[in-house]
């Protein structure tokens, strides 16, 4: 019986090919592997797919079980063994990985996208300066508390280059100062500028979107007797499940909420005016310009004269409108929703 | 038709495989001389090649416990060959990409030897995955602060023996359950990943402290992972390395008076108890063995990945072992387990992930597939019990 139950399952699985996508369609191909699976690759899909669509290649979007240089390289190393002609990759560590993906870019076209690994030989970086947009944050912070107050940080983990960037970058922001290199390495102050930091570190959640929301109820309870708090969150999930906390103890409007990223929750608590702003990234772009920059090289393109296209943060607000001492693109919450809902559902 | 085939036949057949797969993958043949540190790898492979096939009864019992598996990663094997042959551009068996699944193979083995003596003996260990992590970080760590690699690698190897030692004493002595005793691991290990290291920890961080190391830590890894500097795969080090623990668990448990002792425990402890064998310190050992075996992995973890996270080096690893340890023949309620039988079960889910790979099958779906050759490996475990115990009544 065991037998026939494993022999079933092993003619379940020789089925499943036929259900997938096949190959050998003559098209160049080219990769995207992301840092792990979250929604907001979602959108960098949706970009990637319409530009391999415009360039007649053939795209692989994978994106890694969890966020673990382990299981990217494991993808990243089958990828290459599959005729791939170029490949983008969300750096996770780029210090260790640097050594894995400078042999990598001597064998296709690299292009790192989200995070960046710069003594790789990649052809370029497509991505935002995580540490410009943190202070970006840092400014809808003080514009919401402007005479000071307590600031609670919430963010997924504190070990990624990107995730010790985006808080360097809240933190100087408040402090007025450049404390980068202290933060980086994990040594937080109790006071930024006027600006108290509750707990005197991040409240990490371990991308665990149920323990992101239990962390900003206990936060505000404890908090519950302090005035002027404003609450960061850093990760995408962060601001929805910091507004669920607020939501649940009658707290909005009272409590500050800055965030990060274009979760439809978010951008519609700002539409509601319960979030004060949320700092986006480009997702969209990055599998956009990813996608066209490797289909430009792999068809004989010259790699000195990639398509550039900086890819700036932007501020979200609910009315969009121009603000004092902010040089980036405001979008007003409302619009910006409605076309991102619309350019995802264009791809699928 | 329950006796044993002659092992003189296995052996010859063995070592025509073991021939047919080096001249596939170019290998050095360990005949040349012991200069190169990768023919002193080719030579333990057949040493403990030999070892696990004079210890495996080929018998129809057996062979019903390990066939499954076998048509399982035939048919997969199968597949990919076809890949291969049909969709030019892409190379599955490419020597190259072999040698990434069979060094994945190695270093969930080694977890998988630990966790299926320890299912044997009627236990579990929910906290291997912790352990493997907490090994990971604590060595990145001590190397990073100062410790040189071996001795980082000693220190590591002891923290698993203290850990065996931990969890085999609160279930042997105060009598509590391993299933909730290492739940608690579990959390606690990986709490202390992360109170050891708040950051990523790796090779090229220790090696930038402390450059004196680097000599030292390029010829570990490529010893025990078979790894260059620039991280291209030049030898499956881990299989072997795998491969002589698995020679050695063998001979433990199909040879010696311990694995029978652990057959009898995971079969009837009470019996086992009355017919004078020392239960509790059989388990104890196996506690130990079990987390020291993960430490050892967290150790290759860091060495072949290059770096680990506190927070999910080695997540979910205990599960995908004890996966294994089901599909290579051990039964989930004890007293069942055929040694050659891990190391294919250990060749599964990293053969799985690679075809999924090739044939573009969406990330979304690996966890279910994984899930699925579990349930079915269980469903079936119970099938065959009723149906002996059906033949037999």
């Amino acid at each position: 019986m065991r037998v026939l139950a494993l022999m079933a399952f092993a003619g379940l699985l020789a089925t499943l090919p036929a259900c997938t996508k096949k190959s050998g369609s003559g098209k160049v191909k080219v990769a995207i592997v992301t840092n792990c699976t979250a929604d907001f690759w979602l959108h960098a899909e949706a970009g990637a797919k319409k530009a391999a669509a415009e360039n007649d290649v053939e795209l692989d979007f994978r994106q890694p079980k969890t966020q673990t240089v382990i299981d990217q390289m494991e993808i990243v190393e089958a990828l290459l063994k599959q005729g791939i002609k170029g490949l983008a990759v969300s750096v996770i560590n780029p210090e260790e990985q640097t050594p894995d993906l400078t042999r990598i870019a001597g064998q296709v076209n690299l292009v790192t996208m989200d995070n960046d690994a710069d003594k790789t030989g990649r052809l370029c970086y497509v991505g935002v300066d995580n540490y410009l947009a943190g202070k970006e944050a840092g400014r809808a912070v003080k514009r919401a508390l402007p005479k000071g107050g307590t600031i609670a940080l919430f963010i997924g983990t504190t070990t990624s280059a990107n995730s010790k960037d985006r808080v360097a970058g809240v933190l100087d922001e408040l402090a007025g100062s450049d404390n980068r290199a202290e933060i980086r390495k994990g040594n937080f102050q109790e006071k930024y500028g006027v600006y108290t930091l509750y707990r005197k570190a991040p409240i990490t959640d371990e991308t665990e979107e149920a323990k992101a929301r239990t962390n900003a109820e206990s936060a505000l309870e404890q908090l519950k007797n302090t005035p002027d708090v404003a609450m960061v969150g850093l990760y995408a999930y962060n601001p929805k499940a910091i507004l669920t906390a607020v939501r649940g103890k009658n707290l909005v409007g009272k409590v500050k909420i800055v965030g990060f990223d274009e979760d439809f929750d978010t951008l519609d608590g700002i539409d509601k005016g319960e979030i004060e702003a949320t700092v986006v990234q480009d997702p969209y772009q990055y599998g956009y310009v990813s996608v066209t920059c490797l289909a430009y090289v792999a068809k004989g393109g010259d790699k000195t004269k990639i398509p550039q296209k900086e890819i700036k943060h932007r501020l979200v607000t609910k009315e969009g409108t121009m603000i004092k001492g902010v040089d980036v693109e405001i979008l007003k919450a409302s619009v910006f929703s409605t076309t991102t809902r619309e350019s995802l559902a264009a791809v699928k | 038709m329950s006796g044993t085939i002659k092992l003189g036949s296995i052996f010859a057949g063995s070592l025509g495989a073991v021939a047919i797969l080096w001249f596939t993958l170019a290998l050095p043949w360990p005949t040349t001389s012991l200069g190169n540190r990768y023919q002193l790898w080719s030579i333990s492979l057949v040493v403990s090649l030999t070892l696990l096939c004079f210890t495996f009864e080929l018998s129809w019992r057996n062979m019903l416990r390990l066939l499954g598996v076998l048509v399982l990663l035939g048919s997969i094997l199968g597949r990919l060959a076809i890949i291969q042959f049909l969709e030019g551009d892409k190379t599955p068996l490419d020597k190259s990409n072999i040698f990434a699944i069979l060094s994945e193979q190695g270093s969930l083995g080694i977890i998988t030897l630990g966790a299926a003596l320890l299912i044997l003996t009627g236990g579990i260990d929910l906290s291997v995955g912790s352990v493997v992590g907490l090994a990971a970080v604590t060595f990145g760590t001590l190397m990073e602060m100062g410790c040189p690699p071996l001795a980082a690698l000693a220190i590591v190897l002891l923290l698993g023996v203290a850990i065996g030692f931990t969890n085999g004493l609160l279930v042997t002595q105060l009598k509590l359950q391993s299933f909730l005793v290492t739940l608690c691991g579990m959390f606690m290990f990986r709490g202390f990943a992360r109170a050891i290291n708040t950051s990523n920890t790796g090779l090229q961080q220790a090696k930038s402290n402390h450059p004196e190391f680097a000599e030292s830590l390029d010829s570990m890894r490529a010893l025990l992972v078979g790894k260059a500097a620039n991280g291209a795969v030049e030898f499956p080090a881990t299989l072997v390395v795998m491969m002589l623990l698995a020679a050695i668990v063998a001979v433990i448990l199909h040879k010696s008076a311990y694995g029978r002792y652990w057959f009898a425990i995971g079969y009837n402890d009470q019996a086992a108890r009355y017919a004078g064998i020392g239960v509790e310190r059989q388990r104890l050992s196996v506690f130990v063995i079990c987390s020291t075996l993960a430490a050892f992995a967290g150790i290759l973890l860091l060495l072949w990945g290059g770096s680990a996270n506190p927070s999910n080096a080695g997540n979910s690893y205990e599960l995908y072992a004890i996966t294994a340890a089901v599909l290579g023949g051990v039964s989930l309620k004890g007293g069942e387990c055929i040694a050659a039988g891990l190391i294919l079960g250990a060749l599964v889910q990293p053969i799985i992930f690679n075809w999924m790979s090739f044939d573009q099958i969406p990330d979304s779906a690996q966890l279910w597939v994984m899930g699925l050759a579990l349930l079915s490996g269980t469903i079936a475990d119970e099938l065959i019990r009723r149906f002996r115990r059906r033949a037999k009544g």
